[in-house]
């Protein structure tokens, strides 16, 4: 990007978390864990997260999100991007239903596969759509049920991850201007691709080859390895985009990791040398929400303006595949609406005509 | 040995917050009250610290600190081109 050229500008931001929130005594009663509420705090800072009821879908979630980043933006999008790990079904993509439902009408929209660096990724995807005219507000939504995936009996995930969903619209600006994105880092290495993962279920094991056991069934972390890659990555993508700019990191006044583990996150804002001051996050309220994380973390973190708008910010990703990504960009001015699930009256689809959705209750901001 | 032991206990006590009174040769990053991450994120520093890939031993939280040394400088011998000790960030 050079100076003169347009960028994507973050103009609005929603959220939805569904309102049923497990402590951590409940998930370690739920599958007899052998552990306990301090050990769950000091290893991974999370003290409790937020879980959809059966039958409340990751477009459930994204729909809310997703109408509450239009509320805050004041428009209509013209694409939609999900970056999720648990879309509704595994064909189609969960994103043209979302369109559907926020009605924005026969826009562009699909799915974005990166696990927990998924948000970085489509705004980098969504940034360069924009940028190319193929759109003028794109929005981008990190939704996220891992409760369907996740081994209650596994104590190395069931304590960690919860559901959520955060939505950014996205217009074209200045460079200048608050929510201007400004620079990414992107990157990849498959050698690690049995680190995080979900054995069946693909082409490789598919369901229709008969009955599996928890281990393939169930999302699986190999957390030692992880968190050294985790740690690694992040710190040296951060770095990266940084260069870019020529930012030093002592010039970033906001900090937002992939609430992965808190002691990750003090780990590489320690290592990038990013002030404890300008780390935010909500990780001890809503648990590692994968690619939901950090658009979740930005929304409770300008809820509470706990930072001026147009301050240099730096956000950064690691998830599975491996995936890492990073953004550089101005601290939005928007104010973020959040939204409870919207949940579909029937479990499958309807005909278009006789689609029926009920929302529980109306957008609000923030508070 | 002696240096890859001294920079240990100096990680240990600057970075960790370890007593230095605490640590000695017998006593194991277990005793320290070390958990699998904080042995990971002990490799990931001591790596930056020397710029190698350390292969991370699955039973280094039960070693001696003494033994725990040995094995980092067995891999430091072996590494390709070591920079030295305080290389890297």
């Amino acid at each position: 990007m050079t100076e003169h050229q347009p960028t994507a500008v973050i103009s609005g931001i929603g959220s939805c978390l569904p309102p049923r929130v497990l402590s951590n005594e409940e998930v370690t009663r739920r599958g007899a864990l052998d552990t306990t509420d301090a050990w769950i705090r000091t290893r991974t800072g999370i003290a409790r997260r937020h879980q959809a009821e059966a039958g409340t879908s990751t477009a459930d979630l994204a729909v809310a999100a997703g109408r509450a980043a239009l509320r805050s933006g004041r428009a209509q999008a013209d694409l939609v991007l999900l970056a999720t790990t648990t879309p509704d079904r595994r064909c189609p993509g969960t994103a043209p239903e979302i369109a559907h439902r926020l009605g924005l009408g026969p826009v562009p929209a699909f799915d974005l596969a990166a696990v927990c660096s998924g948000f970085v990724y489509g705004l980098a995807v969504a940034t360069g759509l924009l940028r190319s005219g193929l759109c003028a507000r794109p929005l981008v939504i990190g939704a996220e049920t891992y409760s369907t995936i996740i081994d209650p009996l596994d104590r190395d995930t069931a304590v960690i991850f919860g559901d959520g969903a955060g939505a950014v619209l996205l217009r074209s600006g200045d460079r200048d201007e608050p929510g201007a994105v400004q620079a990414f880092d992107l990157g990849s290495d498959g050698t690690g691709s049995d680190l995080i993962a979900i054995a069946a279920g693909g082409s490789r094991h598919p369901d229709t080859a008969g009955p599996v056991g928890r281990d393939t069934r169930y999302f699986r972390m190999r957390g030692r390895e992880v968190y050294g890659q985790a740690v690694r990555r992040m710190t040296d993508s951060s770095l990266a985009v940084l260069r870019q700019l020529h930012w030093a990191p002592e010039s970033i006044g906001a900090f937002i990791g992939h609430q992965a583990n808190q002691r990750i996150l003090n780990s590489v804002a320690d290592r990038i040398g990013i002030a404890a001051r300008h780390r935010f996050g909500n990780i001890r309220e809503v648990g590692n929400t994968a690619a939901a994380s950090i658009p979740l973390a930005l929304a409770a973190t300008v809820a509470r303006q706990a930072v001026l708008p147009g301050t240099r910010s730096l956000f950064t990703a690691f998830g599975g595949g491996l995936t890492w990504g990073s953004v550089a960009l101005h601290w939005p001015e928007a104010v973020p609406h959040t939204n409870a699930p919207e949940t579909r009256m029937t479990a499958s689809p309807a005909p278009r005509t006789h689609h029926k959705e009920t929302r529980c209750k109306p957008s609000t901001t923030v508070s | 040995m002696q240096a890859v032991y001294d920079r240990l206990v100096a990680v240990l006590t600057d970075k960790f917050q370890v007593a230095a009174s605490d640590i000695g040769p017998d006593i194991s990053l277990s005793d320290l009250e070390f958990d699998s991450l904080a042995v990971v994120e002990l490799y990931v520093t001591l790596q930056e610290d020397w710029n190698v890939e350390l292969e991370e031993d699955d039973s280094a939280a039960e070693m001696t600190l003494k033994k725990f040394a040995e094995s980092v400088e067995l891999q430091l011998r072996a590494a390709p081109s070591p920079t030295g000790q305080g290389a890297g960030r």
